[in-house]
């Protein structure tokens, strides 16, 4: 009994600090949901709305389109996170001349503080003065103009974010794979298996709970991404076209100060994340089982 | 000879960075300053404000030279525009305190009254007159301290500074022989300034293409039309749709309604013909255009890549005087901007306005903690010694007297006229309208300028778009029905 009490002592520090920084900014969140509040608006109360905000938030869009540019940005980024992160892990597995200078300048991006990645990659691919719109110009005649373009400024926050974050997907894979039993993949070489077979049938079954992981941290930071992409296209744009949610979110509640409609919109995208998670979960252990 | 020597004179100011200058130097009592802040010596005053050229020279110049003399020092953050809304607003509407003197634009002053945010200064002031210094008077400033006045005509803002968004061009290509008759051939009248819409889409076009033609780094004009930046709404709203007549956003300031079924003008033909305009500019300005801020829009100009452009005149005295940041020294010329026909005469009628008349003044937060050691601190700013030397560092100018000063003289002589220009024609510019719900409504409007300048929706589409979006957020907020 006593121990017991002494553990939830000892315990009792985190917990309480978790609930202050993490619970109850989470209730009062979903409590403003619920109501009209504007600091700006004519009333300045907060007037109880039940449910409308989210009402409205189906049919708003702003943030439908705001939703689906971080879906698409997330897929895309991720998706291209875990082929090449999973390549160089393999790569960095072998001995090559140059091994250990190439690792720690792969790793160096992950130092960067976001805001700063978004801030370098400005200065790259401002028109006019970066120098890739320069070089597109002058070697290929291409003119690359991200405040112009949608398709050429969303590519190039996914290019940022796949140079970003990579080295990530990388170190973990690395970890991953040189943790793996030697054995099976022997015992199939001895069998008669190619490197194709090698990799699909004992590599990648054996590697699942790593690119879970992977796949998992990565979907929710790229849903969540904002500074970078914030300071890459200027808030978002051209026009709505790299206004992630966070980015939309940011916007409806600091400068519109509308405090209620920003509330329903980070609860609900909380929910879509949850759900995308546990969907793509069920989905990918099913596959393994069957 | 007179020009250049002026210019010297004027740079070596600039570059000097004024920090040779001294209260004493500047004529001030010192001796009551010290008195007066003896009780407050150690406080330390926080604020925020935006990092511009003046709010730079306060946090540069006048704070330390105000710690020399009180003992109070002042920690002034100047950060983005856009944190430092964040910031502020926060602070004052959690009550929290951490600053004790914050920057209010001309356009937010409304809001912030409303939530009653700031301290009535004329107030306090009398209610200590201890605190009141012996050559500040609210009286020395120029009208535009009644943006910061509430009915009964008590001050809640100590202005800082206030300049007109102006038409700025290259002196040296306009006044250049071969390039007059060049144009002068292909257009069939004389280069000069433009005085319509029409004459500055040509001097636009000519330029770009002179440009081309001699592989020059120079396009006709610039434009702030960051395509994701609050930047590219004002720049169409407040300084472009005026000159067409279209005013206050095209919100009708007597039933709240932007769309033109609703009685507003936003969405009106002139509107949309303005917004088509400002657009059509965008072939003959630099690429970095649709990435340009106000700052960028400086840079550009700066840096000698537009012979024309709109631009705000904080910036005017750099880009004319310091060589260390501009390529276009001695160069530069300023004007009005371009107009369409009867705009001027209704803005001289008091019945419009030809542009933006910016600015902005230090409010002191209800929340403060340190507010009498900040009210002396407000005065000091608001001294009339010190208006000079930082008119001549940041082209501000928030008091009569100092259009006079023979430093100020000087830069506007390098600036060939930008403070003649403010102190004679500054009427006919107005500052934003009076919004109690300025950013609501305005991020609500600004996707749709933004899909324009992406070429996403034609410049009718984002205007009856945006009036639509601007009607439905006014009576979300309660205002109109």
């Amino acid at each position: 009994m006593r121990k017991t009490r002494t553990g939830w002592l000892l315990l009792a520090p985190s917990m309480i600090i978790l609930f202050v920084v993490g619970i109850v900014p989470f209730i009062y969140v979903l409590y403003v949901g619920f109501f009209d509040w504007n600091l700006f608006s004519a009333s300045r109360e907060m007037n109880f709305t039940g449910v409308d905000n989210y009402r409205q938030l189906v049919f708003d869009p702003l943030f439908l389109d705001a939703l689906w540019v971080t879906i698409r940005f997330t897929f895309f980024a991720v998706v291209s996170q875990l082929i090449i992160g999973f390549f160089l892990a393999q790569m960095l597995l072998r001995d090559f001349p140059g091994k250990s200078f190439f690792r720690t300048i792969h790793t160096i991006p992950l130092m960067i503080a976001p805001i700063a990645i978004g801030a370098i990659w400005r200065l790259l691919t401002i028109p006019g003065f970066g120098p890739v719109p320069f070089l597109l110009d002058r070697w290929f005649d291409f003119d690359f103009n991200i405040g112009t373009n949608a398709s050429q400024a969303f590519l190039a926050i996914v290019i940022m974010d796949i140079w970003h974050w990579t080295p990530f997907v990388t170190l973990t894979m690395l970890a991953g794979l040189s943790a793996l039993p030697v054995e099976p993949r022997e015992a199939a070489l001895v069998d008669g298996a190619n490197g194709w077979q090698v990799f699909r049938y004992i590599t990648l079954p054996q590697m699942q709970p790593v690119v879970l992981t992977v796949l998992f941290i990565r979907i929710m930071d790229g849903l969540r991404t904002v500074d970078e992409i914030n300071m890459l296209t200027n808030g978002g744009g051209p026009g709505t076209s790299t206004r992630t949610v966070g980015i939309h979110i940011f916007r409806v509640v600091f400068p519109q100060t509308d405090y209620g409609y920003g509330s329903a919109m980070s609860l609900l995208t909380l929910y879509l994340t949850i759900v995308a998670c546990w969907f793509l979960f069920v989905s990918l252990t099913q596959v393994r089982r069957r | 000879m007179k020009k250049l020597s002026l210019l010297v004179v004027v740079i070596a100011v600039v570059l000097s960075g004024l920090s040779i200058v001294s209260a004493q130097d500047m004529g001030i009592d010192s001796a009551w300053w010290e008195t007066a802040g003896a009780p407050y010596a150690g406080t330390v005053l926080h604020g925020v404000s935006e990092s511009t050229p003046p709010s730079n020279y306060v946090k540069d110049v006048l704070a330390p030279m105000f710690e020399e003399m009180t003992g109070i020092r002042v920690d002034l953050e100047t950060t983005s525009w856009d944190q430092m809304y964040d910031k502020a607003i926060k602070d004052m509407e959690a009550g929290s305190g951490i600053y004790d003197f914050v920057y209010i634009e001309q356009d937010i002053i409304y809001g912030y009254l409303a939530n009653d945010y700031l301290v009535n200064q004329t107030q306090a002031l009398a209610a200590a007159p201890e605190l009141a210094a012996p050559e500040f008077s609210f009286d020395n400033f120029t009208t535009f301290i009644d943006y910061f006045k509430n009915a009964d005509g008590d001050v809640f803002g100590i202005p800082m500074e206030a300049f007109v968004k102006i038409y700025l061009y290259r002196t040296d290509l306009f006044e250049n022989p071969d390039i007059q008759a060049a144009f002068e051939a292909e257009y069939g009248y004389p280069l000069a300034p433009a005085t319509t819409h029409e004459q500055y889409r040509q001097i636009a076009e000519f330029f770009t293409a002179y440009g081309e033609a001699n592989d020059m780094e120079l396009w006709g004009t610039t434009v702030q039309a960051a395509s994701g930046h609050p930047s590219s709404f004002y720049e169409f709203f407040e300084s472009i749709a005026p000159t067409f007549g279209v005013y206050n956003w095209g919100i009708n300031m007597e039933n709240w309604k932007a769309t033109v079924a609703n009685g507003g003008s936003m969405n009106s033909d002139t509107a949309k013909e303005a917004l088509a305009w400002w657009l059509g500019n965008l072939p003959f300005a630099p690429p970095e255009a649709t990435s340009s801020t106000w700052d960028e829009v400086a840079a550009s100009f700066a840096a000698g890549r537009a012979a024309q452009g709109i631009v705000y005149g904080e910036n005017a005295a750099w880009i004319a005087t310091d060589p260390e940041r501009s390529v276009v020294v001695g160069n530069v010329g300023v004007a009005l901007p371009p107009l369409s026909e009867g705009v001027l005469a209704q803005a001289e009628a008091d019945e419009g306005y030809i542009g933006y008349y910016d600015g902005g003044a230090f409010g002191l937060p209800v929340s403060s903690l340190n507010q009498e050691a900040a009210l002396l601190w407000m005065q000091f700013v608001g001294l009339p010694q010190v208006q000079a030397e930082w008119a001549a560092a940041a082209s501000r100018i928030v008091m009569e007297p100092t259009y006079s000063d023979p430093l100020v003289v000087a830069v506007d002589e390098a600036t060939n006229g930008y403070f003649s220009l403010m102190k004679d024609e500054g009427y006919l510019f107005a500052g934003a309208p009076p919004f109690p719900f300025h950013p609501q409504v305005r991020e609500v409007i600004a996707p749709f300028i933004y899909q324009a300048i992406g070429g996403e929706i034609t410049a009718a589409e984002a205007l009856d778009l945006a009036a639509a979006a601007a009607d439905a957020e006014l009576v979300n907020l309660g205002y109109g029905s």
